[in-house]
C-alpha cells in the first residue's frame, strides 16, 4: 500500500481553524470524507472495489477503475465521472445503486469541491497530532485551565456564553464523584464550604488525586476495556485467578504510571529485560479473553478465537480503531487490511493453548495457559517452608505406620474370624466403689463389675456410683444394661407397674471426683432406642422426666450406650468418676444391672456395623468395594494411624492455605508459530503467511523495535502514534463529561463522528504525551476548569441550542455507574469498607443465579464480613451471570472489550435501588447511622445532616416537609404494629443496630434513607 | 405543567430529535410513553419496515439440542443400515465434537414408541415420542434443512441467537425489542424462562449486546422473585411502598425544576412504572383465574413452577402484549443414552407445547403468534460411543451442525408444511438450504422487519441480526 508523504497535508485543526470560510477551502474530512463514507466506500473502499474504482485516496479516484474513466478530475465537472452518476436519474447508471440518492446540498459540495481542485487529506485521526496554538478569547474570567479557552472560542464564535460557575457544594460532590467514584464526606464538604482560599479547589482536586479512591474508581473504565473478570465465560463458566491484574491496575492508576510504560507492561511485561513479578502480572490484559472449557471444543479455534480477541481488543482500546473488520475481509471503510489485521495477529500468535486434556482421552477439557504464583511476604515464605518440611516428616511417618498396619491386617481379620471381641476387649470395666440409691433398693457389685439392684424397685430412683478410673487418655464411655435371672423376662429394667421389664433414665452425670462441672459427651450411640426415647437424651441437662432412654419393646436382651467425652479425658493415678443415674419417669422404672466402662478409642461401631464386619471378614472373596471398606474399619480401629493422617491433612491444608495465590500472565512460546490470512477469518482455511506488522496509514515502524509484542507495544506509545494519545484522552473527557469530544469514544475511523473541538483533542493529546504521559495532570486540567465547574441546570435555551451539550453551554450531568451507585449508598451509608485488593468478593445477591450448565458450578455464598461492603470493583464478575444489580444499570458481562457503557433509565432499576437486599442494608444502615452521628438532634436537624451526607447539601423546606411527612406516616404506622420494624431489621443481620436505638424510630428512618438512596440527584453526578 | 421548560421543549422536538438524543438515555418503555404522550402523530415503531404477520413470538430453545432424526426427519434408510460403519464422507475432514474415530451410523430404534406416524390432513411425520404434538401437525411449518457454522454449545448457541459465535452481540429478542418495542408498558417487552440451568453461553443468548440494555431479555424466574427485586422487602407494605415512591418522586420533580435536566422526568415515570410491575407481574404469574380443563390441558399447577407453567405463562403474556417471550429448557444434550433419556424430556415438553399451540388457536391467538422449536444445532446420524472422559456409553448422537430440523407454527408460517430435504442418512442437505441466518431474517420478517434495514451503529459501523447474509425463505411464509 502507498503512503502519503503527511506533510503534505494539512491536519484537520488547522484548517478548520484557519478561519478561511472561502468556498474553495473545503475541508476534505469535514464535509467531504463522511459523504463518500456513508455512500461510497462499502463498494469502493479497500475491500474488492466494485469495477476496479476507489474513491477513498486521490491517486485511485482520479486514475478510475476497470472503466478507465477518472471518476475525479480536479477542477473539472464534465469530466469527472462521479458527479455525472451521482446526479443521474437513470437507475443502470444511478450511484449509488441502492438506496436514496445523494442529498441536493451534498452534491453541490461535492461539485464545488471538486472545481476548487478536489484535493485530498488524510483522515484526521491518522495525522500526527500537534499542538495548536491557544485560542484567543474575550471573557477571561471562564478560563481556569487552557481546556477553556478552546471552549470558550468556539461559545464565543456562536454567540454563546457558558453557564456560570457551579455552586460550591455541587462542584465538591461532582469532582468527588468523577475522580474517585465517591461523595465527599461530611467533613470534607464541611472543610471545603469553609475554605474561601483561591486555592481550595485545587486543593480538593489533589487531595482526591492522592486518594487511593482515585485508582479504585478510574481501573473500572479500564477493565472494561481489558474484558477483565473471574470466570471463563462460556459454558460451566468456571472462576479463574487473576484479580492480581486487578490490583495491579488499580495501584498502577494510583501511582499514576506513566501512560507508555502503563502500555508497555501490559501488552508485554513479560518481554522486558529482567522483567519483574509485577511487569509480568501487567500482562494479565491479554489473559482475560473467554475460553470455552465445553467437552468436544477444538482447543486451536479456542486459542484463534482468543488471538482475535487479542487484536481487536488491542485496536479498541488504544487505537480506538475496530480492526475486527478486517478479520474477514479488509476494512470497507478505515485502511485497514485484512493482510494487516493478520500482521497484527502475528504479535499475538506465540502463547501457547489455553485449553488442556488432563486425561489425555476423550474430549473434555480444562481451562490451562500460564499462570504465575504471586510473591509470599517473608514471613508467610518462612511458615511455607516450615509447614513443607513438617508436611514432609508427617508424610514420611505416615507411610511407616501404614506400613505396619499393613503387615498387622492379616492377623487382624483372623482374629475378627475367631474371636467374638467386639466389646469387652476394647472396654475397660469401671468396677464401682460406691453405690447408693435415693429411694431404698440397694445396689450389689458382681464380680464383673456391673451393679446389681436388689429390693423393691423405688418409684423414681437416683443411684450414686462412685467407680476408679485407670490413669491414660479416655475418648468414649459406656454404660450396658445388662440381663439377671431376679427381673421379669431377665430384664433388664425394674418396671412395677406393668409386666413389661422397661427401664427409663432421664439423665446420666458423669463427674470426675472434685471436679463440679459433669463432664460434656460428644456422640451418642446406643444398640436400641424406643421411639422418642433416644439415649442422646441421657446428657442433655435437660431433667424433663420423659426426656431420658428406654428400650421397649426389645427386652429379655441386655442394652447398651457408647457416649463420646466431648474433649479426651486423660487422668493420672487415683482418680474416680461420680455417676449419677436419675430415673425420674417413677413406677419403677429403673435399670437393674448397669455396668461402665471406658474406652480409648473413639466410638465407631453400632451393632450394625459389627454385623457388617463380620460379614465381610467371612467372605470367602471380596470385591474391591467390599476390601476397601473392610480396610477403612480395620484403619478405624488404628487410632495412631486415624491420627497421623488428620495430621497429614491438617497440615495440607494449612500448607495450602499459605500457598500463594497465582495469576493468569502471558508467555510467549520459544518456537514461533507462522502466521497466515485467514479466508474469511476461518483458521482452517489458511492462505499467504504473513510476518509481525503495523497498519501502514499509522505510524512508521521503528527498525530498532524488536518484532514481537514488546515493539508493538513501544509503537503504540510512540510519540508518531496518531490514534493512542487521543484516543485515551477523549475516553476520559468522556467519564468527565458524559461523551468524548468524539463522541464516539470507541471509534475514530472514517465513521465516526466529527470531533467538535478538534484542536482541544490535539492540544490534550499533545499536552499528556509532552508531560510525561501523566494521566493525573490530565485530569487536573479537566477537573480544575471552568468548562467542567459551570452550573448543570439546563434551560430550554440551551435544550435548544445544543440538546446534547457538544458545546459545553452547561456543567456535565448523567447517571452514574453500577459500581459508583453502590459505592456511593455504601458511603453515604457509612458501610463501605476500604480494604483493598485481594481476591474477589461476594455482596448479597437474590439466589438461585449462579446455576450455570456444566462440571463443578462454583457457589455464590454472600459475604459475612466487611467483605459484604467492600467496593464495586472488587465484586465477583462472572461471565455468565454477573452481580445482578450492575446488571441492571449497564455493567457488561465483559466477555469482550467493552469501550463504552450505556445509560439507559429503566424501571427495573427503580425496583433495584428500592428491594435489592444489598441498598435494604444500605438504607437501614444509613438509617442506624443517622441516628446515631445526631443524638438529642430535632428531626429538621436530622434531615439536613442525611441530605449532606447523601447529597452534600442543605435540604430546601419544602424538600424537609416532604420527608418529614414521609417519617411521621411510617413512625406512625411501625407504632400500630410493634412486629413490624423487627421484621424490617430482622431481614439485615448484616446491620448492626445497638440496643440503645429505639426500633420503630429505626424502622421510620428506614424509609427516609431508603427513599434518599433513591433519588435521581443522589444516583446522578451532577 | 405546559409552561415547565421541559415539556415545552419535548413538544418541539421532532421525534428523529427526540430519539437521538434521548436514544440512550431512555428505556424503550419511557420512550414510547413520552412519544405516545407527547407527540400523538408520529409513527410508533422506526424500524416497523412493513405490515407484520406475527405480533408477538414465543420461542422454545430446546438448549443442548434435541436428536431431529428420532422426533421430525424419519429416515428409514438410516435404520436399515444401523451399525454400518459410516461412510468416509461422513467423518473425514468433517468438525464432530466428540467423536475421534470413524463411527457407525445409528438408526432411529425400531420399538413402536420411537416409530413415526403421519399425521393429519398434511400427512407429516412425527414420533410417537410427541403424540401431542402430532395432533396439531397440521398448523407446523417445519424446515428441516437448517444448518449452522459452530458445533459446541455455547458458540452454536450464540450463533443462533445473535448471528455471530462469540460474544458482544444483540440477540433475536433484543433486536426485536429495539425495532419494535412491546405494546405493553407495564411488562418488559422481551421476556427469558427459563428450565434445568443456563444455556452454556449464559445470559449472553438473551442479552443486548451493544444494544442499550434496556432491550435484553428480562428473566421471570420459577422460584424467587419472578423479575428480581420486584418484591417490597419485610416490613414495607404496599401503602408504604407508594409513599416512598411519592415521595421520591416529588423530591424529583422539585429537582427537575431546578436543574431542567429531561431525564429526570424519565426517571419519574420509571418510578411509577416499577410501581406498577409489582402489580402487573403477580397478575401474570397467578394461574388461578385460569380453567382447570386449561390447566389440565398444559399439565400446569397454580402456584407452581415449570416448564407447562412456562407455556400457560407465555399465552399470558402474549395476551398482554409482551413482544417477545422466550423458552430455554435444559437437558437434551443425548451424547450417550439417547434411547432412553430423549423420551423422557418428550414427555416433559410434549404435551405443555402441543396445548399452547390449541389453545393460541382456539383463542383466535395463533395467527399473530408466532411459534418456534429451535436449537443450536441438531445430532449426528452417527452413534457416539464415549462420552467426553473417553470412557465407552449406551449409544448416542454427537452435535450437528450441518442440517438439523427445526418448526415454527402460526404467526404467517405456511401450516402443514415442510421445506427442503436432507439426504437418506439424514446427514447432509438435498434441498432447499436454510442458513441461521436465512432463519432470522424469516424472524425479522414475519415481524414485520427488513433484516437489511434493522441496523445499529455501533465502532463505526452499522450492524444488524443477520451480518451482511441472511435470505428470507419465502416458501415458509403464508
Amino acid at each position: 500500500m502507498f503512503r502519503f508523504p503527511l506533510v503534505l497535508f494539512f491536519s484537520a485543526y488547522i484548517l478548520s481553524n484557519a478561519k478561511l470560510k472561502l468556498s474553495s477551502k473545503i475541508d476534505f474530512n469535514r464535509e467531504i470524507r463522511p459523504i463518500l463514507s456513508e455512500h461510497c466506500f462499502a463498494c469502493h473502499g479497500l475491500d474488492d472495489p466494485q469495477g476496479g474504482l476507489r474513491l477513498d485516496f486521490s491517486e485511485f479516484a482520479y486514475k478510475g477503475g476497470k472503466s478507465g474513466f477518472p471518476a475525479i478530475v480536479p477542477g473539472d465537472l464534465e469530466e469527472s465521472e462521479i458527479i455525472q452518476r451521482v446526479v443521474s436519474t437513470d437507475m443502470d447508471e444511478r450511484m449509488p445503486p441502492k438506496g436514496d440518492a445523494l442529498k441536493p446540498d451534498q452534491i453541490e459540495i461535492l461539485r464545488n469541491w471538486i472545481t476548487f481542485g478536489a484535493e485530498y487529506s488524510i483522515h484526521w485521526a491518522y495525522v500526527v497530532p500537534e499542538r495548536p496554538q491557544l485560542p484567543k478569547v474575550n471573557s477571561k474570567r471562564f478560563v481556569q485551565t487552557p481546556i477553556d479557552t478552546f471552549i470558550l472560542s468556539k461559545l464565543e464564535e456562536k454567540g454563546w456564553r457558558p453557564s456560570k460557575a457551579e455552586k460550591k457544594e455541587k462542584w465538591i460532590r461532582r469532582v468527588s464523584l468523577g475522580l474517585t467514584g465517591l461523595p465527599p464526606s461530611l467533613v470534607e464538604y464541611e472543610n471545603f464550604m469553609q475554605d474561601d482560599s483561591p486555592l481550595a479547589k485545587e486543593r480538593v482536586v489533589d487531595r482526591l488525586l492522592a486518594s487511593p479512591r482515585y485508582g479504585e474508581h478510574w481501573a473500572r473504565q479500564w477493565l472494561d476495556l481489558a474484558r477483565y473478570a473471574d470466570s471463563n465465560g462460556f459454558q460451566a463458566d468456571q472462576l479463574r485467578d487473576s484479580w492480581a491484574f486487578r490490583d495491579w491496575v488499580i495501584n498502577a492508576i494510583n501511582l499514576d504510571m506513566p501512560f507508555d510504560q502503563f502500555t508497555i507492561e501490559q501488552i508485554a511485561g513479560d518481554l522486558l529485560p529482567n522483567a519483574t513479578i509485577e511487569q509480568k502480572i501487567a500482562t494479565g490484559f491479554h489473559r482475560t479473553p473467554p475460553c470455552n472449557v465445553e467437552a468436544g471444543v477444538h482447543p486451536e479455534a479456542n486459542r484463534v478465537n482468543q488471538v482475535m480477541d487479542r487484536v481487536n481488543a488491542t485496536g479498541t482500546t488504544w487505537l480506538g480503531s475496530t480492526m475486527e473488520c478486517a478479520q474477514c475481509h479488509s476494512h470497507k471503510y478505515d485502511p485497514f487490511s485484512q493482510e494487516e489485521y493478520f500482521q497484527m495477529f502475528a504479535f499475538f500468535n506465540n502463547t501457547p493453548l489455553e485449553v488442556e486434556n488432563k486425561s489425555g482421552k476423550g474430549v473434555s477439557f480444562n481451562f490451562w495457559g500460564p499462570k504465575m504464583e504471586l510473591p509470599l511476604s517473608p514471613e508467610k515464605q518462612e511458615q511455607l517452608d516450615s509447614l513443607n518440611a513438617e508436611l514432609k516428616v508427617a508424610k514420611e511417618e505416615l507411610a511407616t505406620l501404614q506400613k505396619e498396619a499393613d503387615g498387622m491386617y492379616r492377623e487382624w481379620r483372623q482374629q475378627k474370624l475367631t474371636v467374638n471381641h467386639f466389646k469387652e476387649s476394647e472396654w475397660e470395666v469401671l468396677t464401682p466403689t460406691k453405690a447408693l440409691s435415693n429411694s431404698g433398693e440397694t445396689l450389689r457389685t458382681l464380680k464383673d463389675g456391673s451393679l446389681l439392684a436388689e429390693g423393691e424397685s423405688g418409684n423414681k430412683s437416683t443411684y450414686q456410683i462412685e467407680v476408679s478410673i485407670p490413669a491414660g487418655t479416655w475418648k468414649s464411655f459406656q454404660m450396658e444394661t445388662l440381663l439377671h435371672k431376679s427381673m421379669k423376662q431377665n430384664g433388664p429394667g425394674r418396671n412395677t407397674t406393668n409386666a413389661n421389664p422397661n427401664f427409663v433414665l432421664t439423665e446420666l452425670i458423669v463427674t470426675v471426683e472434685g471436679s463440679s462441672k459433669p463432664l460434656g459427651f460428644g456422640r451418642v450411640i446406643a444398640d436400641f432406642n424406643q421411639a422418642g426415647f433416644l439415649a442422646k437424651h441421657l446428657f442433655d441437662g435437660n431433667l424433663d422426666s420423659r426426656n431420658g432412654w428406654a428400650i421397649s419393646p426389645e427386652f429379655g436382651k441386655s442394652h447398651w450406650i457408647h457416649a463420646e467425652f466431648a474433649v479426651p479425658l486423660t487422668l493420672g493415678q487415683d482418680f474416680k468418676l461420680k455417676i449419677e443415674m436419675k430415673h425420674l419417669y417413677g413406677g419403677g422404672r429403673n435399670v437393674g444391672r448397669p455396668r461402665f466402662s471406658i474406652s480409648s478409642d473413639r466410638i465407631k461401631k453400632s451393632v450394625a456395623d459389627n454385623k457388617r464386619l463380620l460379614e465381610l471378614v467371612a467372605k470367602e472373596k471380596r470385591n474391591g468395594k467390599e476390601e476397601k471398606e473392610l480396610r477403612s474399619i480395620f484403619d478405624n480401629e488404628n487410632s495412631k494411624l486415624l491420627a497421623h493422617r488428620k495430621k497429614v491433612e491438617d497440615l495440607d491444608k494449612a500448607f495450602k492455605e499459605v500457598t500463594p495465590a497465582t495469576t493468569l500472565v502471558m508467555v510467549e512460546m520459544d518456537e514461533k508459530r507462522d502466521t497466515h490470512v485467514m479466508a474469511r477469518g476461518n483458521y482452517l482455511s489458511p492462505e499467504q503467511k504473513v510476518e509481525v506488522g503495523v497498519p501502514q496509514v499509522l505510524n512508521d515502524w521503528n527498525p530498532e523495535w524488536p518484532k514481537n509484542r514488546l515493539g508493538l507495544a513501544k509503537w503504540l506509545v510512540d510519540r508518531e502514534n496518531p490514534l493512542t494519545a487521543r484516543v485515551i484522552v477523549n475516553r476520559w473527557w468522556g467519564q468527565f463529561f458524559g461523551a468524548g469530544i468524539v463522541s464516539t469514544e470507541e471509534d475514530f475511523g472514517s465513521q465516526s463522528e466529527p470531533s467538535t473541538h478538534p484542536e482541544l483533542l490535539d492540544w490534550l493529546a499533545v499536552e499528556f504525551m509532552d508531560k510525561g504521559w501523566s494521566m493525573k495532570h490530565i485530569h487536573k486540567l479537566i477537573t480544575l476548569s471552568g468548562t467542567y465547574g459551570q452550573s448543570s441546570r439546563v434551560s430550554t435555551a440551551m435544550l435548544e441550542r445544543d440538546a446534547n451539550n457538544r458545546f459545553f453551554l452547561r456543567g456535565p450531568r448523567f447517571r452514574m455507574t453500577a459500581e459508583m451507585i453502590r459505592d456511593n449508598g455504601l458511603q453515604v451509608a457509612g458501610l463501605l469498607s476500604k480494604k483493598m485488593g485481594g481476591p474477589p468478593i461476594y455482596p448479597p445477591q437474590p439466589d438461585g443465579l449462579w446455576r450455570q450448565t456444566g462440571r463443578n458450578e462454583p457457589k455464590y455464598t454472600a459475604a459475612k464480613t466487611e467483605d459484604r461492603f467492600r467496593r464495586g470493583i472488587y465484586v465477583i464478575w462472572r461471565r455468565a451471570a454477573p452481580y445482578a444489580s450492575f446488571v441492571n444499570f449497564d455493567g457488561p458481562d465483559r466477555s469482550a472489550c467493552h469501550p463504552k457503557r450505556s445509560r439507559t433509565n429503566t424501571p427495573l432499576q427503580a425496583l433495584t435501588l428500592l428491594n435489592d437486599q444489598a441498598y435494604v442494608e444500605m438504607a437501614l444502615g444509613f438509617a442506624v447511622s443517622i441516628l446515631e452521628k445526631t443524638t438529642g438532634q430535632s428531626r429538621t436537624d436530622r434531615m439536613v445532616h442525611a441530605f449532606r451526607r447523601a447529597l452534600s447539601r442543605d435540604p430546601t423546606p419544602r424538600e424537609t416537609e416532604i420527608l418529614l411527612a414521609l417519617l411521621q406516616e411510617q413512625s406512625d404506622r411501625l407504632r400500630s404494629d410493634g412486629s413490624l420494624a423487627k421484621e424490617l431489621v430482622n431481614q439485615a443481620p448484616a446491620i448492626i443496630i445497638s440496643a440503645k436505638l429505639n426500633l420503630n424510630e429505626v424502622g421510620a428512618w428506614f424509609f427516609v434513607a431508603n427513599a434518599l438512596l433513591n433519588l435521581d440527584e443522589t444516583i446522578t453526578k451532577g | 405543567m405546559n409552561s415547565h421548560p421541559v415539556d415545552q421543549y419535548l413538544q418541539q422536538l421532532t421525534r428523529r430529535q427526540l430519539f437521538q438524543r434521548v436514544g440512550l438515555g431512555i428505556g424503550g418503555f419511557a420512550l414510547a410513553d413520552l412519544l405516545q404522550k407527547d407527540l400523538p402523530a408520529a409513527p410508533r415503531n422506526p424500524f416497523a419496515h412493513f405490515a407484520p404477520k406475527a405480533k408477538n413470538v414465543i420461542y422454545f430453545h430446546l438448549v443442548g439440542a434435541p436428536s431431529h432424526l428420532d422426533l421430525f426427519d424419519y429416515k428409514p434408510e438410516l435404520q436399515k443400515r444401523n451399525g454400518e460403519l459410516c461412510p468416509k464422507e461422513m467423518f473425514e475432514g468433517k468438525q464432530l465434537a466428540f467423536i475421534r474415530s470413524r463411527p457407525t451410523l445409528l438408526g432411529t430404534s425400531k420399538e413402536s414408541k420411537f416409530e413415526f406416524k403421519q399425521c393429519g390432513k398434511s400427512g407429516i411425520r412425527i414420533s410417537n415420542l410427541l403424540p401431542n404434538l402430532q395432533t396439531v401437525a397440521d398448523d407446523m411449518c417445519f424446515i428441516r434443512t437448517l444448518h449452522t457454522e459452530q458445533f459446541n454449545h455455547a458458540p452454536a448457541q450464540m450463533f443462533m441467537q445473535t448471528g455471530f459465535e462469540r460474544f458482544g452481540r444483540p440477540s433475536l429478542g433484543a433486536w426485536t425489542n429495539y425495532g419494535i418495542g412491546s405494546p405493553n408498558k407495564d411488562l418488559p417487552g422481551f421476556v427469558v424462562m427459563v428450565t434445568g440451568q443456563y444455556p452454556g453461553a449464559g445470559n449472553s443468548v438473551f442479552g443486548s449486546g451493544f444494544l442499550p440494555s434496556v432491550y435484553q431479555g428480562i428473566e421471570f424466574r420459577g422460584k424467587g422473585d419472578p423479575v428480581l427485586f420486584l418484591s417490597n422487602p419485610k416490613g414495607v407494605d404496599a401503602t408504604a411502598r407508594r409513599k416512598v415512591i411519592s415521595a421520591v418522586n416529588q423530591l424529583n420533580e422539585m429537582q427537575l425544576d431546578g436543574v431542567g435536566d429531561p431525564e429526570i422526568a424519565t426517571r419519574i415515570s420509571q418510578y411509577e412504572m416499577a410501581y406498577r410491575m409489582q402489580t402487573s407481574v403477580p397478575e401474570l404469574k397467578d394461574l388461578s383465574k385460569e380453567s382447570q380443563p386449561t390447566l389440565d390441558a398444559y399439565g400446569a399447577k397454580v402456584g407452581g413452577s415449570g416448564f407447562a407453567n412456562n407455556c400457560l405463562l407465555a399465552r399470558r403474556m402474549v395476551e398482554r402484549g409482551v413482544r417477545f417471550i422466550q423458552l430455554f429448557d435444559q437437558g437434551w444434550d443425548h451424547h450417550g443414552n439417547v434411547f432412553n433419556a430423549l423420551p423422557n424430556k418428550c414427555k416433559q415438553v410434549d404435551q405443555p407445547i402441543a396445548a399452547l399451540i390449541k389453545d393460541l388457536k382456539d383463542r383466535g391467538l395463533l395467527d399473530e403468534t408466532l411459534v418456534v422449536w429451535s436449537a443450536e444445532f441438531g445430532r449426528t446420524p452417527m452413534a457416539q460411543g464415549n462420552n467426553g472422559s473417553g470412557e465407552k456409553t449406551k449409544a448416542g448422537r454427537d452435535h450437528h451442525k450441518e442440517a438439523f430440523t427445526i418448526w415454527m407454527a402460526g404467526g404467517g408460517t405456511k401450516p402443514g408444511h415442510v421445506h427442503g430435504r436432507t439426504d437418506d442418512l439424514g446427514y447432509g442437505i438435498v434441498d432447499s438450504p436454510v442458513h441461521v441466518h436465512d432463519f432470522n431474517a424469516t424472524l425479522l420478517h414475519l415481524l414485520g422487519m427488513d433484516h437489511e434495514r434493522l441496523t445499529y451503529r455501533f465502532q463505526g459501523r452499522k450492524f444488524r441480526l443477520t451480518d451482511v447474509h441472511g435470505h428470507v425463505v419465502e416458501d415458509v411464509l403464508t
